[in-house]
C-alpha cells in the first residue's frame, strides 16, 4: 500500500494536478473569506465550509480522474494487478495519496482562522469541528469519484460523471422534498451529504453523521476494489 | 514448477484459448511460438494472473493462481508485451516503487537493484526519466523490474522487441544465463530466437498446442529430406540432369542464374543418405565445377509454416464438414 501512495502522492506534485488542486482550492476559499468574513466583518466560518462542500465537487473529480485511467493507458495496470498484494491494498494506496493532497490544500486555510484569531475571537471548538468533518465529508467524496474513474478509461467521462454523481449525493434531498412522497423524502434526506453536513454547519459535531461519512467512504473502496478485481474476469 | 491444466478463455463467443495443458520442469527455457493473435499473451496473461481463465487452472511453484493469488505472483517475475512503466519516474525511482511494491526483504535495494541493473546493462540511465529514453532502453527497464525479487519464474513476452542486433544478442544471453537457475516462458515470433535461447517450444495457434518439443527434434520430425543449396557452373539443363542422375538425389530445381554461366540450384536428398561426395565426383567428372555449396538444414520457419498451415487448414475441413 505504501508503495503505491508513495507513488501517486509524488506523481501529483511532479505533475501539475496536486499544485492546481490546491491554488484552485485555496483561492477560491480566499476568496469566500473576503466576502464573508473580512468585508463584513465576521468571524464565523460555517460559510466557509458550506462552501468547500461545494468547490470539492468540482475539484476532487478532478484530482481522481487519472488515477485508474492512466494506469489502464500506460498499461501499468499489468504490473499493479500481476504484483503479490492484493487489490485492497492498490485502491488505499490511491485513496489515502488523494486525500493527503486534499489535506495539503486544507492546510494551507488554516492561515484564516489564525488571521481572524488575531482580531476577533472565532468559535475555535466548532471550527476545529468543522475541519475534522470536512475531512471525512471530501474522504467519501474521493471515494465515490476513485470508484467512478475505476469504471471508465476515459478521463473526461470519468470527471464528469463524478461531478454528476457527488452532485445527487449531495442535494439528492431536494428531488423529493416537494412533493407528496414523503417516504421517499424523508429517505433521500436521510442520505443526503448536505442534511448530514446541517449539523457541523451549526457547530454541532455529531459523531452519527461522521460515521455516514466514514460508512459512505467504506462502501466505495470496497467497490472500487470490487470493479478492478472484475476486470480479471472480462 | 509450472503446470497448466485444461486451460480455456473465452471472449464472448471467441475462444482465445481452447484447453491448453502443459507443464515446465525447474530450470527449463521453454520458447511460446505462434503467429499473431494464436493466444501467446492471452495464456501468459493467465499464468501471471493478470485475467482469470475460463476454465481450467494454471499452478505456479505448487500456488493456483487464482486460489493462492499473492503466494502464487511472489513467483513471478513478469514482463508483458508493452512495458508498464510510468514515464514520470526515474529509471531509480520506478525500479524502487517496484521493490518496494513487491515488498522484497530479503534482498538490499542498493545492493540488488545495481546488479540486475548491470545484469541488463541499464546502469548509466538509473538517473534518467523513463519518458525520455529509447525503445531499447524501456524494454529494459521492463526486464529490469520483472528481475526484482529473484523470483524464480519469468515469463517475458517478446522481450527483445524495440532492440537493435547487438543489444538483442546481448539480451539473449542474459536471458539464457538467468535461465540457468531460473524457469522461464518466453514469447517470441522471431524464429531464431527460440533457437538461440531455448530448450524447449511449445507452438501455439489458434489457441491450440500443435507441438510441443526441442527446436531440433521439431525440425527432424517434419523434414524427412535434407536441402541444399549449390551455385553451379554449366548449363541448366545438363546439369540438372547430372545432379538428379546421383543416386540419392530426390529433386534438382534450377532457381536463377547466378554469374556469368553459373546457375543457383536447390538440391533435396533422401534423410538417409549422404549426397555430398558423389554429387562432388559427378560434377567433377562432367567438368562442372561448384562455386558455392551449402546444406539449409530444415528451418524453424519452415517447421513453423507447416505447423500452423496445417493446422488451419484441418480446421477448416473441420468446419466444412
Amino acid at each position: 500500500m505504501t508503495a503505491v501512495f508513495k507513488r501517486e502522492f509524488r506523481a501529483y506534485f511532479t505533475g501539475p494536478i496536486g499544485y492546481i488542486f490546491c491554488a484552485a482550492f485555496f483561492s477560491a476559499i480566499s476568496f469566500s473569506f473576503y466576502l464573508d468574513n473580512v468585508s463584513a466583518y465576521r468571524s464565523d466560518f460555517s460559510t466557509i465550509f458550506n462552501i468547500m462542500m461545494l468547490w470539492l465537487i468540482l475539484l476532487v473529480p478532478l484530482m481522481t480522474m487519472r488515477l485508474w485511467s492512466e494506469e489502464k493507458r500506460q498499461k501499468t495496470d499489468q504490473l499493479l494487478l500481476t504484483a503479490p498484494v492484493g487489490t485492497m491494498e492498490i485502491v488505499l494506496g490511491k485513496f489515502f495519496s488523494a486525500l493527503c493532497v486534499f489535506l495539503c490544500a486544507l492546510s494551507l486555510t488554516f492561515i484564516y482562522p489564525i488571521i481572524v484569531s488575531l482580531f476577533g475571537t472565532p468559535e475555535v471548538k466548532s471550527i476545529i469541528g468543522n475541519y475534522v468533518a470536512i475531512t471525512f465529508a471530501a474522504s467519501a467524496y474521493i471515494a465515490i469519484s476513485l470508484f467512478i474513474s475505476s469504471l471508465t478509461e476515459s478521463q473526461i467521462v470519468s470527471a464528469i460523471l463524478s461531478i454528476i454523481s457527488l452532485s445527487l449525493f449531495l442535494a439528492m434531498n431536494v428531488i423529493f422534498e416537494s412533493t407528496n412522497i414523503e417516504f421517499l423524502a424523508k429517505a433521500l434526506g436521510f442520505l443526503s451529504m448536505i442534511t448530514r453536513y446541517f449539523n457541523f454547519f451549526q457547530g454541532l459535531f455529531s459523531l452519527s453523521d461522521v460515521f455516514y461519512f466514514i460508512s459512505l467512504t467504506v462502501i466505495f473502496l470496497f467497490l472500487t476494489s470490487r470493479v478492478i478485481e472484475k476486470r480479471r474476469w472480462s | 514448477m509450472i503446470k497448466v491444466l485444461g486451460l480455456t478463455k473465452r471472449y464472448g463467443t471467441k475462444e482465445a484459448v481452447k484447453n491448453i495443458s502443459f507443464s515446465i520442469a525447474k530450470g527449463e527455457i521453454v520458447g511460446f511460438l505462434g503467429p499473431n493473435g494464436a493466444g501467446k499473451t492471452t495464456t501468459m496473461n493467465i499464468i501471471t494472473g493478470y485475467i482469470s481463465a475460463t476454465a481450467g487452472k494454471a499452478l505456479i511453484a505448487g500456488f493456483d493462481v487464482l486460489d493462492d493469488p499473492i503466494y502464487a505472483r511472489q513467483h513471478i517475475g513478469y514482463l508483458p508485451e508493452h512495458p508498464p512503466l510510468y514515464q514520470d519516474m526515474t529509471v531509480n525511482e520506478y525500479l524502487r516503487f517496484v521493490y518496494n511494491l513487491k515488498k522484497v526483504r530479503h534482498r538490499k535495494f542498493e545492493k540488488h537493484i545495481s546488479e540486475i541493473c548491470e545484469l541488463v546493462g541499464i546502469s548509466h540511465v538509473r538517473g534518467r526519466v523513463i519518458g525520455n529514453l529509447s525503445k531499447g532502453y524501456k524494454q529494459r527497464v521492463g526486464l529490469a523490474q520483472s528481475l526484482i525479487g529473484d523470483p524464480d519464474v519469468l515469463i517475458l513476452d517478446e522481450p527483445t522487441v524495440g532492440l537493435d542486433p547487438n543489444q538483442i544478442i546481448e539480451i539473449r544471453n542474459v536471458i539464457k544465463n538467468l535461465g540457468r537457475e531460473r524457469t522461464i516462458i518466453l514469447s517470441t515470433h522471431i524464429l531464431p530466437e527460440v533457437n538461440a535461447v531455448c530448450e524447449r517450444v511449445i507452438v501455439i495457434n489458434d489457441g491450440v498446442i500443435v507441438a510441443d518439443d526441442k527446436p531440433e527434434n521439431l525440425a527432424k520430425k517434419i523434414a524427412k529430406q535434407n536441402r541444399f543449396s549449390a551455385r553451379i557452373v554449366g548449363e541448366s539443363q545438363a546439369v540438372v540432369n547430372i545432379v538428379s542422375g546421383v543416386p540419392g538425389v530426390a529433386g534438382v530445381k534450377f532457381i536463377k542464374n547466378a554469374e556469368e554461366n553459373a546457375g543457383d540450384y536447390i538440391i533435396t536428398s533422401d534423410e538417409t543418405r549422404d549426397i555430398r561426395q558423389p554429387l562432388f565426383y559427378a560434377l567433377a567428372e562432367n567438368n562442372m565445377p561448384y562455386l558455392s555449396f551449402t546444406s539449409y538444414g530444415v528451418s524453424l520457419e519452415d517447421v513453423f509454416a507447416k505447423l500452423t498451415q496445417q493446422d488451419s487448414e484441418h480446421s477448416k475441413e473441420e468446419l466444412s464438414k
